[in-house]
């Protein structure tokens, strides 16, 4: 389907003839994400400058039956803004503006298209925090974070993006813009539409403006290194570090293929003689940071780890953290062809799902490698292929997949962590969710979207 | 053009394409994506142009790839970010052989790597313009040569006899010709290559350059351990303590202050992009100018100043556009020198300070130098 120029000449009155692109190069650019293996070209692509003008867009969309694909940064892992049915990418970047940060009232209030740092940036100038912190936070945008509730390296402690969320701008596919929540941490009027929008994946409304909590910034952050024989040996250190009653910011964990993925790209002197290895940190008063950081380097111990190290200073810890954050791409320095999943599990079956996925892997010949988030059970499988082109390589990779996901629910857990579902995940939602959940989910989908032309193919579909 | 020939002769290796995951990491790097916030002016977004191109689904001639693989400055800051190892460099240049095909290649591109190749006529105009020169070295065989380039030996002659003042024991034969950085970053990626063995060929054993874009071509061509650009050389050589004393047997100059009204002078450094994108050089050039002046380094000093060898002759208004937030922090610095280790960039930032009227004066890293050099009786 191309738009017709009748259309063409509606969008450009409508944000200005040099922000409609249609040429096929531009259009080419935009057809993918950070997800491999999906890729559609859209029709155009328009960049608003604001609300008025999204709406706008968006009502002659649902008019005329266009399927419109918000955009961020384009960082997201599930081929969330991959315009399957084609139709307008909406790509948001121009919306970048952060314009409060209030110390008074501890928040932030931006446009969607300021990256995830520029904020926690603009926060951290003014003595507070932002804790969510995914992994692409330095190209991703905070309305993409919200749109996939993006979680990241301190969720144990702190949460994820939804817990940050206090309140949107958002215009309806239909072209009204609704303001949910608002400035209060305390706010019952109604329902928590503020909370349904984030991870809704743009496919219910488009987010314009985000009003999130900060916190005050902690005094020092720290962090050290346990390694380890195997995975499972550092998910049963985790389980103990919990069960000890302590809730450290940062517990990550990569086994030996990511360790040396990583230490060829950073260089950080990380032994890779060993199995696995786990990052762990916190943050707060002096004291009770080194505390903290002693008590989870003793439970390491107690669990067998073969050698625990904390970080002298910041540089170092900011370093260590910087270099996990680069598993995955650092990871695809291995084959040609790097795919990835994010199921969770609940943290004490962390080391049965690990004993799964290897078995999984085993018997469908491929390799996968694993990082993530070990305090909050959610756990990157990375399968990397020599061969981009190998159809049955990735057909196999696929069948693996498929089955670390039907593992992950059978063990009480879930598809998909914080990456999101998308287009990628969209096949297994129903073993997740069950048939009354999903067909409610599309009844939702079906009240904000009458005519079903936000993001098509992805959530409530 | 088709598929079925793309698949038997590809333009671009597909081990160099494969490389990239388009997790992005590269965006916030790149100049030309901070400029225009747009997915298609970023290295992601020109990776998946060239991969459109390399199966057919975008046409050779298509504008969007002409535009992009020439607004691309070639600076190379999105591969040291690239946690993935893509060597976007090398896609680059491939790209503009594709791109800047026979006549496609602008006019202007054609004349100056004509002229860079003219080995005879460089000859002649550094001796018009004094450059150094000193016949080859007789001693032994890995003796290091002094490279005087092509361009800088005509525009900043003084660049050179500096460099020999500071390392009197390079030898500078004057018959030397272009390294063929100019060639490879144009869409003449074979050229490119010939000039940079021939050279290699001319100055046997190591070879020390003033300027980090020839470095890093030399040093993809003829190897790394054949290259050393200048502050390598000079760093731990020249300089022990407290930067007065000379070692090395004597051969190097001992260096002291450089004064400016009898203060110590402040000032700043503009890495060249290849030498610390491409060959990660960029502690030693500060660490030199921290033992001879106050070093202030500046907010952008690691981002292009849209010299980026033609670039800011064939597009004179995104060159200026890239380097104007530099301006007002090369202002704001309050420094006497700026100091630079790449001849595009010497003249890139002569001419915007002076049309500013800055004060500031524009000095090669072998001239801040020689300013600071003791004269020992």
């Amino acid at each position: 389907m191309s738009l017709s120029p009748t259309t063409l000449d509606r969008l450009r009155d409508i944000v200005g003839t040099e922000h409609v692109r249609v040429a096929p190069g531009e259009l080419a650019a935009f057809a993918r994400d950070a997800t491999p293996l999906f890729q559609a070209r859209p029709d155009a692509v328009v960049h608003p400058a604001d609300t008025d003008q999204v709406a706008r867009i968006l009502r002659l969309a649902t008019a005329e039956r266009i399927p419109v694909v918000p955009r961020g940064a384009g960082s997201n892992l599930c081929a969330a803004t991959v315009a399957i049915r084609g139709g307008i990418v909406l790509a948001l970047t121009r919306l970048d503006r952060i314009l409060e940060v209030s110390r008074e009232e501890l928040l932030a209030r931006v446009e969607p298209g300021v990256t995830t740092a520029a904020m926690a940036d603009a926060a951290d100038a003014a003595g507070l925090l932002y804790p969510p912190d995914p992994g692409s936070r330095i190209v991703s945008t905070v309305g993409g974070n919200v749109a996939t509730s993006a979680g990241g390296l301190r969720g144990l402690k702190y949460g994820v993006t939804r817990n940050y969320v206090l309140g949107l701008t958002a215009v309806l596919p239909t072209g009204e813009v609704i303001r949910t929540g608002g400035r209060l941490w305390k706010d019952v009027a109604g329902y928590d539409l503020t909370r349904l929008l984030t991870g809704s994946e743009g496919t219910l409304a488009v987010l314009t403006e985000i009003t999130v909590a900060l916190l005050p910034k902690p005094a020092m952050a720290r962090t050290g290194l346990a390694y380890f024989a195997d995975l499972a040996a550092a998910g049963r250190a985790v389980s103990r570090v919990i069960a000890g009653g302590l809730l450290p910011a940062t517990l990550e964990f990569l086994d030996q293929r990511c360790i040396d993925a990583v230490e060829r790209y950073a260089g950080l002197g990380l032994r890779t003689d060993v199995g696995a290895l786990l990052l762990f940190g916190d943050d707060g008063d002096e004291s009770t940071v080194d505390v903290q950081l002693r008590r989870i380097a003793d439970a390491c111990v107690a669990e067998g780890a073969i050698d625990v190290t904390t970080a002298g200073d910041a540089a170092r810890s900011e370093a260590l953290l910087a270099a996990r954050r680069c598993s995955l791409p650092a990871l695809s320095r291995l084959g040609a062809l790097t795919i990835l999943e994010d199921a969770s599990v609940p943290r004490p079956r962390l080391a049965e799902m690990v004993d799964r996925i290897d078995a999984i892997a085993a018997r469908h010949e491929v390799t996968i490698a694993t990082f993530g988030h070990a305090g909050d059970g959610n756990r990157h499988s990375t399968c990397v292929l020599p061969d981009p082109r190998d159809s049955d390589a990735i057909a196999r990779a696929e069948r693996a997949f498929a089955e670390v996901f039907a593992a992950a629910i059978e063990l009480g857990g879930t598809i998909t962590g914080e990456h999101g579902v998308g287009a990628a995940k969209l096949p297994y939602l129903e073993a997740r969710l069950g048939t009354e959940q999903l067909a409610l989910l599309r009844r939702i989908k079906s009240a904000f979207d009458p005519a079903g032309i936000l993001n098509p193919g992805k959530l409530g579909s | 053009m088709t598929t079925m020939d793309n698949n038997a002769h590809p333009l671009f290796e597909p081990e160099l394409l494969d490389r990239c995951i388009s997790c992005g990491f590269c965006l916030p790097a790149c100049p030309t994506y901070r400029l225009t916030g747009e997915e298609t002016s970023s290295p992601r977004g020109r990776i998946t142009l060239m991969r459109a191109l390399q199966d057919g689904t975008l046409e050779p001639d298509d504008p969007t790839l002409r535009e992009q693989s020439s607004f691309c400055l070639g600076c190379r800051a999105c591969e040291p970010v690239c946690p993935a190892g893509v060597q976007y460099g090398q896609l680059l240049e491939r790209w503009r052989v594709h791109q800047w095909r026979g006549r496609r290649r602008p006019l202007l591109v054609r004349l100056l790597t004509r002229a860079a190749a003219q080995r005879r006529a460089i000859q002649l105009a550094g001796w018009l313009r004094r450059a150094a020169r000193r016949p080859a070295a007789r001693g032994p065989a890995d003796a290091p040569h002094l490279m005087l380039g092509c361009f800088e030996r005509v525009l900043f002659p003084r660049v050179s006899t500096a460099a020999r003042s500071l390392a009197p024991e390079l030898a500078a034969p004057a018959s030397q010709g272009c390294c063929g950085a100019l060639h490879a970053h144009n869409g003449e990626l074979a050229e490119g290559e010939r000039l940079a063995r021939r050279l290699g060929e001319a100055l046997p054993g190591r070879i020390v350059t003033t300027s980090g874009g020839c470095a890093a071509h030399l040093a993809g061509v003829l190897g790394r351990d054949r290259v050393m650009e200048l502050s390598e050389y000079l760093d731990g050589r020249t300089l022990t303590g407290a930067g007065s004393a000379s070692v090395a047997g004597g051969r190097t100059a001992a260096l002291g202050e450089v004064l400016v009204n009898g203060r110590r002078a402040r000032v700043a450094l503009q890495d060249s992009c290849h030498l610390r994108n491409g060959l990660g050089v960029w502690r030693e050039p500060r660490q030199l100018l921290r033992a001879v002046a106050d070093y202030v380094e500046l907010p952008d000093a690691g981002s292009c100043c849209g010299a980026a060898g033609t670039y800011s002759l064939l597009r004179p208004k995104d060159s200026r556009r890239v380097l104007a937030p530099k301006l007002d922090q090369i202002e704001a610095a309050g420094i006497d020198y700026l100091v630079v280790v790449n001849p595009g960039c010497q003249r890139q930032l002569i001419t915007a300070l002076r049309r500013r009227r800055s004060r500031v004066r524009v000095l090669h890293l072998a001239e801040l130098l020689s300013l600071a050099r003791v004269r020992t009786g």
